[in-house]
């Protein structure tokens, strides 16, 4: 890995996204295996994938991996814990006065 | 994790003809999480033995699945009339809900990809189980949107997604803050809705009981998951790590709800009241693993906790001024925060010595 270069790396990928009233979910599976580690970038290529009411979306699809330099890896280990109250269901919205 | 509002024409445009058009959608939302890593081989060192009878009864327990029924609408659930409604009190009761769908849908975010990329068979089934629950939660809440016109997009998967990190622990000591606390939430609105049926403005509110039963057993999972390495509990900095985020937890929550005022006055909830009464329970319940309890009736932790709100909504007021005397007061609005936060960190514990059986059941 380089202190400052990024690697990037296209891996295919599956996609699900359910927007039905028994689950609400979205997800990304790489199909080779590939792994994200802290600090790295992931765009799945193509339109985006909305499932209507309903609807169980599963679609294969590439994703582009932006893979982070030694720094910026670092640097989330380092500061990425901080953003955990996020998982609070009231530490979200950014507005004080709605 | 933030919400970003698009269109509603976009939404339309970019689904074409599988988009929602039956819930009358005017506004939408797209949920926008964050993704995680953390570092998984070190999960796959868990090892529940120390605790595994108490483990096994949690998982039999989650796989019979008590609340896979509860999530359905039935004649329980009744019209509300959203056109009638006051406009600020919508707005807040969408934000609420667009919050917790949101909450629930990190959430098993989180739980999906720590079960995918682990290798132990306890975690990974525990996580499984956890993420049903938290996507099955996501879909009713979402429902309820529909109904009130607010339509979610989920196509944030083709947009750039950072994956930032959480060291084990911090998943352990956040998440189970956040699900106890979640619990002690919803049964504390419960209760009070118990004994004022006529301020139940939603139906929502009526699914809280066995919901919230959700929250308390994903709790208890991780209080189990704390008891296998007393360090993580016992050691003087995880001591002062486990400090940081009850502390960080209640005065988040405490600034949050103070800025839904229309929603907690329409169910008659005081909302210093309601914040007090949810840290208690959260902190009594915690007890079970943490060694200290937080001293919320110090005499300086109500003051303190309104400074705090006080310093945030100058922080806002100034962001909206903008120029060099905005950045000016910001500054100083944080500051005063971050002493605020400061003061609450310094104040003595109540200390206390967890229970040699760490499980509890749902008391309140």
């Amino acid at each position: 890995m380089s202190l400052f270069t990024r690697k990037v790396e296209q891996v295919p990928c599956t996609v699900e996204v359910s927007h039905r009233f028994e689950a609400l979910h979205a997800h990304v599976r790489f199909n080779d295996g590939s792994t994200i580690e802290p600090g790295d970038e992931v765009l799945v290529q193509g339109p985006p994938v909305l499932a209507g009411w309903g609807e169980v979306i599963t679609e294969d699809r590439t994703a582009v991996i932006t893979r982070a330099n030694a720094l910026e890896r670092l640097w989330t280990r380092l500061t990425g814990d901080f953003e955990v109250m996020e998982l609070c269901e009231f530490s979200f919205s950014e507005e004080i006065t709605l | 994790m933030n919400v970003h509002a698009t269109t509603h024409d976009e939404l339309a445009a970019e689904m074409g003809d599988s988009f929602d058009t039956n819930a009358m959608a005017q506004e939408s939302t797209l949920l926008n999480p964050r993704f995680y890593t953390t570092d998984f081989d070190e999960m796959d060192r868990i090892d529940v033995s120390p605790v595994r009878e108490e483990w096994d009864i949690l998982i039999a327990q989650m796989k019979s699945d008590p609340n896979k029924g509860h999530f359905k609408k039935t004649a329980d659930w009744d019209e509300v009339d959203w056109d009638g409604m006051d406009p600020k009190l919508k707005r807040e009761l969408v934000d609420f809900l667009v919050s917790s769908c949101t909450a629930e849908f990190s959430g098993c975010v989180l739980y999906k990809e720590m079960k995918r990329r682990g290798n132990n068979k306890d975690i990974c089934e525990l996580f499984n189980y956890m993420a049903r629950d938290e996507a099955r939660h996501a879909g009713f809440i979402n429902d309820a949107l529909r109904e009130a016109g607010v339509a979610v997009n989920l196509g944030f998967l083709t947009k750039a997604k950072k994956y930032t990190y959480f060291r084990p622990k911090f998943i352990y000591y956040a998440t189970y803050i956040s699900e106890k606390i979640g619990y002690a939430r919803y049964i504390t609105i419960y209760r009070h809705l118990e004994q004022n049926p006529e301020k139940r403005f939603h139906p929502i509110f009526k699914w809280f009981k066995e919901w919230c039963n959700d929250e308390f057993s994903h709790g208890e999972a991780f209080a189990l998951l704390m008891r296998t390495d007393p360090k993580l509990t016992q050691s003087f900095t995880n001591k002062l790590w486990i400090k940081f985020f009850l502390t960080a937890v209640f005065a988040t929550m405490y600034v949050r709800d103070h800025a839904r005022p229309e929603f907690h006055k329409a169910l008659g909830v005081d909302i210093d009241w309601y914040d007090q009464e949810v840290f208690r329970k959260t902190g009594e319940i915690a007890k079970q693993v943490f060694p200290m309890e937080l001293d919320i009736d110090h005499p300086a932790w109500m003051p303190t906790l309104k400074k705090i709100e006080r310093a945030f909504r100058k922080m806002e007021a100034a962001e909206k001024q903008g120029g060099v005397g905005g950045k000016l007061a910001k500054w100083s609005a944080m500051a005063s925060a971050g002493m605020g936060f400061a003061r609450l960190y310094v104040m003595p514990v109540k200390k206390s010595t967890p229970p040699a059986s760490v499980r509890l059941e749902p008391a309140y």
